[in-house]
């Protein structure tokens, strides 16, 4: 599958950065204002406001799982640490956390908007990731009705190059996965609604 | 302060003018009775070798009191020295057109970024001359950048580019370039072609030109964002019809010319006034506040926020040997990262298409 590149202006998305007050922040703030993003500042903890952020700053030394409104790894947002220290453990739970990006500290202007499109561009790849294996994993949930409607269509009399064939243009004709034509056949078979089971032969 | 321009090596001509335009304001300020404060000018010659800049840039700040550098010519250059700013805490006034998408916290960046030359050229032209464009530029980042905005620009606009070629910078056979927009006819050609190469280029399209009306500057004239006077001399007569685009243009020879010679010396002369300006109003030791601070003690054209300078647009064409203003826009904010956030609604021209 092929993936685009977010390129586009981050003029008016929102950024919230989750740090206690520093004046390491101010280079920080400044540049992401620059490059067009409001930006909010939370500590100890984000508000439930920070749900509908489009970016989350959050700092990878003093920060701990209770901070984040939602599970570790399932934020809804592009995540970038803010990495001072580089001990393990502390490397090890930014990872937890799920950073799609990071800058190191001090932060200076540089590299914010480098992390900033990363960030976008590997969340968006994540998710579009997440959402093609769920639909995979359906689709592997649904074999036992593909067996099914198979072995009901065998039933008929058709080969097994028929049968499949006759599952696949009830796909196109219903405008679905090859796996819920098989469901939705199994399903109208079971409740005695009459198909048009002749093959063309 | 420092002026620190490479009066020697590869674009000796161009970093002249910004030199020029610098010692000329410094003169102007330490001239000025009513300014309570003086410049001495710790001048540095970096010789065009980007290697050179930030152990020059470490020596000034070190060595000399000057905590304000006005130098850099190329981005290459600009990019050298910002470690050395921010490890020393001194200040960089880069007054050269580029590409954008930049703002240091130790850099003011007094001339055209993207959002006041290539933004505002490709609008004023794609309307006038065409939506077929080829595109020319030297493989650095100035090129690369320009001809990726340019892409999004005129294919967002329904325009189509019928090619890109890029070449070395220095490289001078400009053969293949020619051949294919004689095969491919563009409405216009956008050059990002910098120093030898381009001015190769310009010279072979003239003869071409002069071969085929097709390829005259009326029927498919040569843009660029960077050109200004100080390169006429080097190109006489392959000069007359491009178009360029900038802050400042001197205006035309016969009629009551500007003060600068271009806006090179324009952008330069004005970011040494404006250093001036805001340091007599802040008072002595402000030439070692974090430049941000200074900028918001007394708000002028440069913005606290960006770094970037309220500029007006001008596009104009060498007519006769001198440039012509055809288009002018009214000053407005720099946009280095082309948020659309800093002019109030509705967008800005740039933004105002999907």
């Amino acid at each position: 599958m092929k993936q685009t590149i977010r390129m586009s202006p981050l003029g008016g998305a929102r950024a919230v950065v989750l740090h206690r007050p520093h004046a390491n922040l101010l280079a920080l703030t400044r540049q992401l204002k620059v490059i067009g993003l409001e930006v909010e500042e939370a500590w100890p903890e984000l508000t439930p406001r920070a749900r509908t952020a489009d970016f989350v700053f959050f700092d990878a030394d003093m920060g701990y799982d209770a901070q984040f409104p939602w599970e570790p790894g399932s934020a809804p947002m592009p995540l970038i640490a803010l990495i001072g220290s580089e001990a393990p453990g502390r490397i090890e739970w930014t990872m937890t956390i799920g950073a799609d990006a990071q800058l190191l500290k001090p932060v200076s202007g540089a590299g914010v908007y480098s992390a900033l499109l990363i960030a976008r561009a590997s969340f968006d790849r994540r998710r579009a990731l997440a959402a093609e294996v769920a639909e995979l994993h359906r689709r592997l949930e649904a074999r036992p009705a593909v067996v099914r409607a198979m072995m009901i269509l065998a039933a008929k009399g058709g080969t097994e190059e028929e049968c499949y064939d006759q599952l696949r243009r009830y796909a196109a004709e219903w405008k679905m996965s090859f796996e819920d034509a098989a469901l939705r056949f199994v399903a109208r078979q079971s409740s005695g609604a009459s198909l048009d089971l002749r093959f063309r032969r | 302060m420092s002026a620190t321009y490479s009066r020697r090596g590869g674009y000796q001509f161009i970093a002249q003018a910004s030199f020029a335009g610098a010692l000329a304001a410094i003169d102007a300020v330490n001239a000025d009775p009513e300014m309570p404060l003086k410049f001495f000018a710790v001048m540095r010659d970096p010789a065009a070798i980007a290697d050179a800049y930030a152990p020059l840039c470490e020596s000034i700040l070190r060595e000399t009191s000057a905590r304000h550098i006005i130098g850099c010519t190329t981005s290459i250059s600009r990019k050298e020295v910002i470690p050395s700013l921010e490890k020393l805490g001194g200040t960089l006034w880069f007054a050269r057109p580029y590409e954008g998408f930049e703002s240091s916290d130790h850099v003011i960046y007094t001339h055209a970024c993207q959002s006041h030359h290539l933004l505002p050229l490709m609008d004023w032209a794609l309307p006038r001359l065409g939506k077929r464009v080829y595109l020319t530029g030297s493989n650095y980042i100035w090129g690369w950048e320009i001809n990726r905005l340019a892409r999004l620009r005129v294919t967002r606009a329904g325009g189509q580019i019928v090619a890109e070629r890029n070449l070395p910078l220095g490289e001078q056979d400009v053969g293949r370039i020619i051949d294919e927009i004689r095969a491919t006819r563009p409405d216009f050609v956008l050059n990002s072609l910098v120093g030898a190469s381009s001015f190769a280029f310009l010279r072979s399209y003239r003869a071409l030109g002069n071969e085929d009306p097709a390829f005259a500057p009326d029927r498919c004239p040569v843009l660029s964002c960077n050109l200004n006077e100080s390169e006429l001399p080097f190109l006489v007569d392959a000069a007359e019809g491009l178009i360029s685009v900038g802050p400042y243009f001197r205006g035309r020879a016969d009629a009551p010319a500007g003060p600068f010679v271009s806006s090179i010396e324009m952008a330069a002369h004005m970011s040494v006034i404006e250093l001036a300006r805001l340091l007599a109003l802040a008072g002595p030791g402000s030439e070692n506040w974090p430049v941000t601070a200074l900028l918001e003690s007394s708000p002028g054209p440069i913005s606290p926020v960006t770094h970037h300078t309220n500029l007006p647009v001008h596009i104009a064409q060498v007519r006769q040997g001198a440039f012509e203003v055809l288009h002018s826009i009214a000053e407005f904010p720099g946009d280095p990262f082309l948020s659309g956030t800093f002019m109030p609604p509705p967008l800005p021209f740039y933004m105002s298409e999907p």
